[in-house]
């Protein structure tokens, strides 16, 4: 018994290593992952649209109410305008306003993709686990 | 009961310094003669590493290149390679920090030596890694051919602070990799090839830098997508470099890199090759206007940050010379979305403007 014990005692311990990092920035590029996987699901061209349209607006909307909560730094305002403004060009994009030509109907799996990987790429959210963390919380309470 | 003890003390204990988890396996000095290629990996892990392939997979990018580097070794009969995985740092039981780096080295194709060690946290990077490196490698010989990887995020050109995420005060920049480098070269030898798969690596302030270390350089100028650049070109090098033309080779890397990337990646692709003999008469030339851009840069982190951003080089009057193609491969492919996907060409050097008028 008392063998079970420690060993119980051993897993839990393994159990409290957790990285400090786990989470984070991943949440965010899941959330337009899951969205792209939700445009591939379907085939009909203004479901795709509209799911795009949606995930953009969503996440901009999150980033608004982070960007004026008064635990954003000045450095972490400037980085989530720059993402801000990113997902305004890919949202013009998407709808062909403010000199973009409309994304083609055939293109919208491939602009799904384009979505998530320019996320993904290195600089493209560099703020803080403060920042990162209202941010999660936002995304499941809002969107 | 004992057993259970064992492993929980076998935790506890390394929080210690320096003590091997693996051992290493016994070699014979006979061994080192045969080594005709000496390769050192550095993947760094500590940060947003998590990418997507084009069907929603997820992947952990440093985790991949590992795996990546790890079969270069064992594919590689004729070879010794150096991998130091540097992971983020983890804690047991919430306060006792875990050793964050991991260290493998290989030898004719055998792991020799695995260990988990303490990445450096003070002002040098590659202290225990550079050590690593002494204790192991068979020593210079004239025609071996060497090469260096980096794969991890845009090392910084200034400031740099945050580079690793468990060291969030830390700075990481390429001034820093090139006093890693050193330890990593004797005096007057240079690395065959040099491959920094990192966004932005080539920038004439990190080539420059880099160059005083390889002889030629591939580099993505432009954002580079976390699937990094292949590393499966350097398997079987027996056969993939047998003539030992190491530039050729460097090109055909680079080639099949980008042909794999264009395949899937709808953001811009560029991959780079760099004659590191033949870019100096550029690199020279623009080396003050450049350095002008970085100091202005230091001193005005914040406000620059949110008015400038990359660009082509080739965008810039200053840099618009007749010397900005020479020694320089570039394979390119714009952002199949996006203001850039009219871009057709890019230069294969990457600098800064204003994004204010």
């Amino acid at each position: 018994m008392k063998a079970q014990i420690t060993l119980g005692i051993i897993v839990m311990m393994f159990g409290l290593a957790i990285p400090a990092n786990a989470g984070g920035k991943g949440e965010i590029q899941k959330y337009f992952n899951d969205a792209a996987n939700k445009v591939k699901a379907t085939e009909n061209a203004t479901e795709k649209r509209t799911i795009l349209d949606e995930s953009l607006k969503g996440m901009a909307k999150v980033l608004n109410m982070v960007q004026s909560s008064p635990f954003i730094s000045n450095e972490d305002g400037t980085a989530i305008a720059r993402i801000k403004a990113s997902l305004q060009e890919k949202q013009n994009e998407l709808t062909g306003n403010n000199g973009y030509q409309r994304v083609p109907d055939t293109q919208l799996n491939n602009f799904s993709n384009y979505v998530v990987q320019s996320m993904e790429q290195a600089e493209s959210i560099n703020i803080s686990l403060v920042a990162l963390l209202l941010i999660i919380i936002l995304v499941v309470l809002l969107v | 009961m004992c057993v259970c003890c064992g492993i929980l003390l076998g935790s506890l204990s390394s929080c210690s310094a320096n003590l091997p988890i693996q051992g290493e396996v016994l070699y014979s000095e006979d061994s080192a003669s045969k080594v005709q290629y000496s390769i050192v990996c550095v993947i760094h892990g500590d940060g947003d590493y998590i990418y997507h392939d084009a069907s929603g997979n997820e992947f952990k990018a440093d985790e991949e290149a590992a795996a990546s580097a790890k079969k270069v070794a064992r594919q590689n009969p004729n070879a010794e390679v150096f991998i130091f995985h540097q992971r983020p740092r983890q804690h047991f039981l919430l306060f006792f920090p875990l050793r964050d780096g991991e260290f493998f080295y290989y030898r004719n194709g055998q792991l020799i030596a695995n260990e988990l060690y303490w990445r450096d946290n003070k002002q040098s990077h590659f202290t225990n890694e550079v050590e690593f490196y002494r204790r192991f490698h068979v020593g210079n010989k004239f025609d071996m051919v060497s090469m260096f990887l980096y794969y991890g995020h845009e090392i910084p050109e200034s400031g740099g602070v945050g580079y690793d995420m468990s060291y969030p005060d830390r700075a990481f920049t390429v001034d820093d990799l090139v006093s890693g480098l050193k330890g990593f070269t004797t005096v007057s030898a240079k690395y065959d090839l040099m491959i920094l798969s990192t966004c932005f690596g080539g920038t004439p302030y990190t080539i420059g830098a880099l160059g005083s270390f390889a002889r030629t350089i591939i580099a993505s100028p432009d954002n580079l997508h976390l699937s990094y650049l292949d590393m499966n070109s350097l398997e079987q090098l027996n056969l993939n470099l047998r003539d030992g033309d190491v530039p050729s080779f460097a090109k055909r890397f680079a080639r099949k890199t980008f042909d794999r990337l264009t395949k899937d990646i709808q953001t811009e692709v560029s991959v780079a090759v760099y004659d590191m003999a033949l870019v100096q008469e550029f690199l020279h030339a623009v080396q003050t206007v450049y350095s002008n851009t970085l100091n202005t840069l230091k001193g005005e982190e914040q406000f620059s940050l949110t008015t400038i951003e990359h660009c082509d080089c080739a965008d810039l009057t200053s840099y618009q010379l007749p010397t900005i193609n020479a020694g320089v491969e570039v394979f390119y492919r714009p952002a199949h979305f996006g203001r850039s996907k009219i871009k057709q060409n890019h230069s294969g050097w990457e600098c800064w403007r204003n994004t204010v008028p």
